[in-house]
This record gives structure tokens, sequence and C-alpha cells, in this order.
């Protein structure tokens, strides 16, 4: 039952557990997979941290113009400069801009390349799902786990780990 | 004789070996930027110069195993290349360089660009890694014309069947478990369970490399986990490095772990590791086991050589050649022999050989094969690049 359906039977008296129960929110198969794609992603990251010298330079480019006369010479100044930085960074520029492209670009490309043909390409190399059945661990204490939470699908081991997850993960973000 | 320069270009390190070195030389392939020398990156080997690896920040060249950040690799290579490393003539050079299978044309027509045009060299080749092994195993073992090689790296593990030193393209498999993922969900786990090291890639890199083994008997060792005492026989504690005291991480000695250290050193940060240790490396023989809805390395062997023909199918259960770093995994190759062996046909023999050193065996393959005279057609020169183009290039390496 979805959950907005119980406020018209507040005024009854009912079991709070089950009230409970019809309140928790479920989510449904596709939510799963999304989240499971999200930790997958996750897995893939070469840095969960920020860059340390990020902030370094970006203040410099951004920093904000009132209309201040020294401001407007230090804009002067900058203007004179910039085409000299342009011509030493030239050649990296054009490596950046003609080479640069994201892996789902990449993939995209070869797709459309590829079009009906049938040799094997990175698509079908990729092996199929496995014959056996997938092995279940509980998240929280990482144990081989028999049970699943019915909010959100992770499994957990026993009612001690359950605690855990639903105070720490169960609906909550993950990565 | 030509100078050769063999670049095995890996997602995460570098193997180089020239001609008339016995040595492959492996940096890492990556600039990196630490948190506490501010205004400074780390080009490559540089790094060894820094001091402190904590929150280690990765500027890599590859993405999911290819090559996408090309100002990023220019710069790797011009450090590699130039004077401080190899101090490469580029005009009297000759390069074999590795690419992904599947390589994406895109790609390859910027590295053409870039060899030939931006550091013109004399000649290359562009060619897998797996294949180079292939020649490398072959010229050892010339009575076989089979190989099957697995190549477990940083991004992939693909699993690749030759004839002749020729792959059979159709039964290429791709895994998509690496060590990069192996070592993200290590981290993960333990950020989780313990201690947050999400920012420590170095550190738990190297956490996986001490700690992490490949179990033989998983469900036995899940148990041996849950005890206490002296009969857990899995459990370590790891101590973390703090770039002051301490400069690399270690397991502890097993008898101090088990009792607290009267001299406190407080200072001292452990993580203790149990399941841990195997079930993390497990996702290469059950990738499942995370979600990813893949065969494992076992049953994919099976699977590339069930797209093989019929008569070479012995053949190649009986060269499996295992190369990648994963591979350095203790007990990797006997437990891929138990699982392979319980897969197989009963009257198959099988036989898997790991390299003393499945890393650098690769680059050691390319120096090989530039000794032999099969190589000689397959060089693509300078001129007859600036005569055909990106045309020639494609006809000259057509994935071989």
């Amino acid at each position: 039952m979805p959950p907005g359906i119980d406020s018209t039977t507040t005024g009854r008296r009912e079991s709070s557990r089950i009230h409970d129960a019809n309140s928790r929110r479920v989510l449904d198969v596709a939510t799963r997979q999304r989240r499971l794609n999200k930790q997958l992603e996750a897995l893939e990251k070469d840095n969960f941290q920020e860059d340390p010298l990020e902030h370094l330079d970006a203040p410099k480019k951004k920093r904000p113009k009132f209309g201040i006369p020294s401001d407007h010479e230090d804009d002067d100044t900058e203007q004179q400069t910039q085409p000299s930085k342009k011509k030493k960074r030239l050649r990296g520029d054009h490596f950046k801009q003609r080479f640069r492209k994201t892996f789902a670009a990449v993939l995209e490309e070869e797709r459309v390349g590829l079009g009906n043909s049938e040799l094997p390409n990175y698509f079908t190399a990729s092996v199929p799902p496995s014959k056996f059945p997938a092995r279940h661990f509980c998240s929280v204490c990482g144990f081989l786990s028999s049970y699943t939470c019915v909010s959100c699908g992770a499994r957990y081991c026993s009612i001690k780990c359950l605690g855990t997850h639903q105070d720490t993960r169960c609906l909550k973000w993950t990565v | 004789m030509k100078n050769v320069v063999v670049l095995d270009n890996g997602a995460c390190t570098l193997k180089i070996c020239r001609s008339g070195e016995t040595v492959v030389r492996t940096v890492p392939n990556s600039i990196f930027r630490s948190k506490t020398e501010r205004r400074k990156s780390f080009v490559s080997s540089r790094i060894d110069s820094c001091k402190d690896f904590s929150s280690l920040f990765y500027v890599l060249p590859f993405q999911k195993g290819y090559l996408l950040n090309w100002d990023v690799q220019r710069q790797i290579w011009d450090f590699i290349f130039g004077k401080d490393v190899l101090n490469l003539k580029f005009n009297e050079t000759s390069v074999i360089v590795t690419e992904p299978h599947f390589n994406f044309a895109s790609i390859q027509e910027s590295m053409n660009e870039i060899f030939f045009e931006e550091y013109e060299f004399n000649s290359i080749i562009r060619i897998n890694a797996s294949t180079l092994a292939s020649h490398q195993y072959s010229h050892d073992n010339p009575e076989e014309n089979c190989c099957l090689v697995v190549d477990s790296g940083y991004s992939f593990t693909h699993i690749v069947p030759y004839y002749k030193n020729r792959k059979i393209v159709e039964a290429v498999c791709r895994i998509d478990v690496g060590g990069k993922l192996i070592t993200n969900h290590l981290k993960e786990v333990i950020s989780y369970r313990q201690l947050q090291v999400m920012d420590e890639t170095y550190v738990m890199n190297q956490v996986k490399e001490d700690a992490c083994y490949i179990s033989m008997s998983f469900n036995e060792e899940m148990a041996t986990c849950k005890k206490k005492g002296k009969e857990n026989t899995v459990l370590r504690d790891y101590v973390l490095p703090d770039y002051t005291q301490i400069k690399r991480g270690y397991i502890k000695p097993v008898e101090e772990s088990k009792k607290p250290n009267p001299k406190s050193k407080t200072q001292e940060q452990t993580i203790r590791l149990t399941v841990e240790r195997f079930t993390v490396p497990e996702i290469l023989f059950h990738p499942s086991d995370v979600g990813i809805s893949q065969m494992g390395l076992a049953e994919g062997i099976l699977h590339s050589i069930s797209k093989c023909p019929e008569k070479y199918r012995p053949h190649l259960l009986r060269n499996i050649l295992l190369i990648g770093g994963n591979c350095l995994f203790p007990n990797f190759k006997e437990r891929l022999e138990h699982d392979v062996r319980e897969l197989a046909p009963d009257e198959q023999e099988i036989f898997i050989i790991l390299p003393p050193d499945p890393t650098t065996y690769a680059c050691q393959g390319g120096m090989t094969w530039s000794n032999s005279d099969g190589i000689k057609k397959h060089w693509l020169s300078q001129r007859d690049y600036q005569e055909g183009g990106q045309v020639t290039c494609a006809k000259y390496f057509p994935d071989i």
C-alpha cells in the first residue's frame, strides 16, 4: 500500500507495528538497480577527495571585479598578457580539445560506428552473467548473510547487523 | 641493429625496456598531487621524492582502461622519453607500444599522430600486451602452438586465446574487474566498518598488496574468521603509516596483535583485517559478490575456450599463461587451477603458468620478439606514415 493512503485511516485504532510497516518506504526494483549502479560507478573512481591544487588556481581566474579603477588597470594588463599566454599554451590546448573525450562519448562513437556489424567488438567481448547463483554477504560485517532488508534490498546476517544497517545506511545516501 | 624501446603502456604503471638492457623499468603512469606539498605535481617516478603519501591525489591518463586524457599522458611520456629517464633520440628509435584490446579508432589515430608527428619516432608497432606475452611464451616453449593469456590488470581482466601468436578475436573475453576496483572495494569496506580511508588510495593499495590473498577453501575460512583468539588464524592487525615515524604500513606480527601492547605506542593507528583479507580479491573469481553480473575468471576462461575451434581447446587448457598485477595475489594460480579443474572436462589436462614477474612479462616478450625475424614486416616507418597517413596505420596494425 502506498504510504499516502494511510492518512485517511489515522483516526482508527490499529496496531502501531502494522502502521510502521506500512509507512516504511520500500524501494522498487528500478531504484535498487540505480543504487547498485551508483555503487559500481564509485568503485571505478580514481580519487574520492578533491584535488588539493584545484583551489589554489581557482581564485585567480574568478576574482570578482568591482568598479574600482585599480581593478580596471589590472584588467588592461591582463588583456595585454593574454595573447602571449595563449601562444604558449596553444599546443596543449589543441591536444585537449581535439583528443579530449569522455569514456561515454567514445563508447557512443563506437556504437554508432559499428552499426549492425557482427564483428567482435568492445561490447561483445564482455563476458555474460555467471551460470551460478550469486552469493550474498552481510553488508555490515561481511559474513555470509541469509536475510534481505525489506526497504532497500541490502543483505544482513543478524538482528544486530540489521540495526547497524538501519542506523547508518538504509535509505541513505551511500557510496 | 636499430634502437628498440618496448613501452607497455598500462593504465597504472608503464613498463619500459630498451634494447641492450636486461631489466624492465616499472614507473607509475600517473601524475600525483600531495596534500602536504602544495603547488607541486609529481610526474610519474618523481613521486619517489615525496615524503608523505597520505591522501595522494591521482591524475591518470586512462579511464576504464582506455587512454583518454592525452595531456596527462603527454606530460608523462615527455618525462620518460626525455633526459631525466631514457634520453631518446627519436629519429633513431623504434618503439613497440601496447594498447588495450578493442582499442577505439579515435584513440588509435591520436596515438599514431603523437608518435609520428609530435615525437617523430623512426618506426612503431602498436600491439596488445597479451600478444607480446604470447610471443615470449612461444619463444620459451617452441613446441606449443596455442596459448591462452589471462591478463588481469588495473582496469579489467582479459582472456585472450592465441594460435601461433595470432589472437582468436571472436573468443577474446573481458571481465570488468581489475586492481583498481579491488582496492576501491577494500577502501569502501574498511571505511564503513572501521576507519575512514576513502582518500587513502595509495596506502590502501599497499594494504591490499601486503595483506590480501586468494582463499583456497572459501567457506571454511569464513568459519575460521568467526572464531575468537588464537583459533582465528586469518585475523591480522595492519599498522598504517603516519609518515613521520612509520614510513610504510606493515602487518603486525601475529603474537603482538593478540594482546594490547604494554609499551603503549598510542599514535600507532591500526586496522583489523579478517574476512576482508580474502573476500575482497575474491571478486576476481566471483564478480557477482559486489553485484557485477559477469562470470568469474575460471568460468570466463571456459567460456572463451568454448568459442574457439574445437581442435585448439585441449591445447589452450594446457597452456594458460597468467600476466598482470593481480596474479601476484598469493594462491592466485593454485585457486584458478582448482576452479578450472572443476569446470573443465575430466579427461583434459590443465596446466597454468605463472611467470616469475607477471607484470613485466609482456614487456620482456616485446624485447624478445624485436630480436626475431618475424617482426620485420610489422614495423611501420615514419616514411610510410608520411605517405599513407592514418589509412596505412589501420592496414599495418589490424589489431595484430
